[in-house]
């Protein structure tokens, strides 16, 4: 059962009086449980594709619908409230809060439920686990690698339990060891806690962990691929 | 109240930066309530003059003398209950900086003038018969840790007075009864000042109890009318009048005060302001981020506006402090004993930290608009 359905989707941006097309009657479905790797060069749209899946861009024209839910449909408020519930973003920066803790970076999207104090705690230091950082919870991100920030980043995506990972060049800024690393625990969270995952990489390597491919090339989905030697 | 730790944490991104905010907060607060309690002061007079006394002085100016023959003549108008006189005497005691007012009275009819003079009998009587004994308020007799049969000389400050030290001896300290009597000066006999003054029998001003408060003001004017085309012209006001017009031997107060106050109000909140929004330009990435995981606009908002208040109110809580801790403690006696000892009241702490909380409010609400209104895209493009 299709997840993501993604339907004559076009996004334009306009730059003064210039029209700038981005995206090209993109029409996808991604099903349930996949890792899809969106691939292409640069200002190929796959990014501006990620922005529209996360509910932080809207289409100029088409449908993307989300479990169900047509997404470009809603208004901001509502739309806030979905990402908050359904959707769980990495950055290529990480973009973690400085004067945060570990721990208190990965509560953040926690802050918007009404769950218990004891609650986010029970469930920041699940998620913490998850990425191997239970023992880094009181350290600021200064005080963290590069590796070890963005795996703090994973869990503060993953803390919801949420519908859809985004991932946007997740190793994009990191060494070999720690992309690996990042890499091996999206893997792991595909493959042992059923998440669907949608990544956008330039990193062929990076690639070859997805099961399936989308290529992108000046708006236009030019291939899809399922790749055998994934999970 | 979860949000709290997130604005707390926010407040101490740059600490510098949110101390001198704070700073500046709390000058301004400290500012305002000092001009307030300026006017409160001469407010608290208003209220509490005597609507049964008139104070006469020369009509050019209160500054210039009249002769003692003044007196008999007012205590003659019809309506007139009781006249007593004072001169200003300006001494110096010790050093010019130890300002207070220093009043030589004619002592009976000024203590039957002024029953808000709290004294007991004996110190009254003490008082009364020693020419060159004096009394004092009881918030000077703390401020010099003086105590009844302590002597004390103050120099001349007028050169009426002649050149010679005048010793004194304290023989009550009083207490103020309201307002409209100062606990912050000093008063000896009249006589004392007048038998070593170059220009003997002379009167600064006189005041005047009226029977009737309701024809205060056409008694005034008869006793004006009877002084009028002679050397020595009067001018008869109420009590509170006289004190208005105190005040405005420095200007329109109300008016400069207030224009000094909003001045510095308003540049508070332009400091501030421009602070919260430096603040909100340099996290224009993680208010992206934190829209990105679903806070909403309004959330944004409100974290914004709450880190301004907080700033803002803290700026007010030390401000609002520090006026009770120097003014009330060193401010006193101001005024010379026109008005009385003034001091910040608590309701004007909390106009204070209400003006805080306006600041913190006016200077975030733009940075906080702008934070909200954010286009998440392009603030996560322009890091990436």
């Amino acid at each position: 059962m299709p997840l993501i359905e993604l339907r004559d989707v076009t996004k334009s941006y306009k730059r003064d009086a210039i029209e700038i097309p981005v995206l090209d009657n993109v029409s996808i479905t991604v099903d349930e449980g996949d890792f899809l790797g969106l691939m292409g060069p640069s200002g190929s749209g796959k990014s501006t594709l990620l922005n529209l899946l996360a509910g932080i861009d809207r289409p100029s024209s088409g449908v993307i619908r989300i479990g169900g839910t047509e997404v470009s449909g809603l208004s901001e408020r509502a739309l806030a409230g979905w990402r908050a519930r359904h959707i769980g973003f990495i950055f290529q920066l990480y973009n973690l809060i400085p004067v945060l803790t570990a721990f208190e970076n990965v509560e953040l999207p926690l802050l918007l439920t009404t769950l218990s104090k004891k609650q986010r705690r029970d469930h920041v230091m699940t998620a913490l686990g998850i990425v191997g950082l239970s023992d880094r919870e009181s350290h600021y991100p200064r005080q963290l690698s590069g590796g070890q920030e963005q795996r703090v980043a994973i869990a503060r995506a993953i803390v919801t339990d949420p519908t859809l990972l985004l991932a946007d060049e997740p190793t994009g800024d990191l060494d070999a060891k720690s992309a690996a690393e990042v890499l091996t625990l999206l893997q792991r969270l595909n493959g042992e806690y059923k998440k669907t995952i949608v990544m956008v990489t330039h990193d062929p390597h990076a690639a070859e962990r997805a099961t399936h491919l989308l290529h992108l090339e000046k708006g236009t989905l030019v291939e899809q691929t399922r790749v055998a030697s994934a999970g | 109240m979860k949000f709290i730790g997130l604005v707390l944490k926010s407040a101490r991104r740059s600490k510098r930066r949110t101390a001198l905010t704070i700073l500046s907060v709390a000058l301004a607060v400290f500012l305002f309530s000092a001009l307030r309690a300026v006017l409160e002061g001469f407010d608290a007079v208003s209220a509490a003059s005597s609507a049964q006394r008139l104070v006469t002085i020369r009509s050019t100016s209160m500054i210039f003398s009249m002769p003692t023959s003044h007196g008999e003549i007012i205590r003659s108008t019809p309506g007139v209950q009781d006249v007593t006189w004072a001169n200003w005497f300006g001494g110096i005691y010790k050093d010019p900086k130890n300002f207070f007012g220093q009043f030589a009275v004619e002592p009976e009819s000024y203590l039957r003038m002024y029953p808000e003079i709290l004294l007991s009998p004996e110190e009254k009587k003490a008082f009364l018969d020693d020419r060159t004994g004096c009394i004092v308020g009881d918030g000077l007799a703390k401020k010099y840790s003086w105590n009844i049969g302590d002597r004390i000389v103050l120099q001349p400050g007028i050169p009426v007075y002649g050149s010679q030290d005048y010793p004194f001896t304290i023989r009550g300290i009083y207490r103020a009864g309201s307002s409209a009597v100062d606990n912050q000066s000093m008063m000896f006999h009249w006589k004392y000042a007048d038998e070593r003054s170059l220009q003997k029998g002379e009167v600064g001003w006189y005041v005047t109890r009226v029977a009737d408060p309701d024809r205060a003001v056409q008694v005034a004017g008869t006793i004006d009318q009877k002084f009028a085309n002679s050397p020595y012209e009067t001018k008869t006001d109420t009590e509170q009048a006289f004190s208005a017009q105190f005040a405005s031997m420095l200007g329109n107060l109300n008016v400069l005060l207030g224009s000094v106050a909003l001045a510095v109000v308003l540049t508070t909140l332009f400091v501030a302001g421009n602070t919260m929004a430096m603040s909100v330009r340099e996290r224009t990435t993680e208010i992206a981020v934190m829209r990105t995981l679903g806070f909403p606009s309004a959330t944004i908002f409100l974290l914004v506006v709450g880190e301004g208040v907080l700033v803002a109110v803290v700026g007010g809580i030390i401000g609002g402090a520090l006026a009770r801790m120097v003014i009330n403690a060193e401010a006193l006696g101001l005024a010379g004993g026109f008005i009385p000892a003034f001091g910040v009241s608590n309701g004007n702490v909390v106009v204070g930290l209400g003006l805080s909380l306006v600041i913190g409010l006016l200077a975030a609400v733009i940075p906080a608009t702008m934070a909200s209104r954010l286009k998440i895209v392009d603030a996560l493009r322009r890091v990436a």
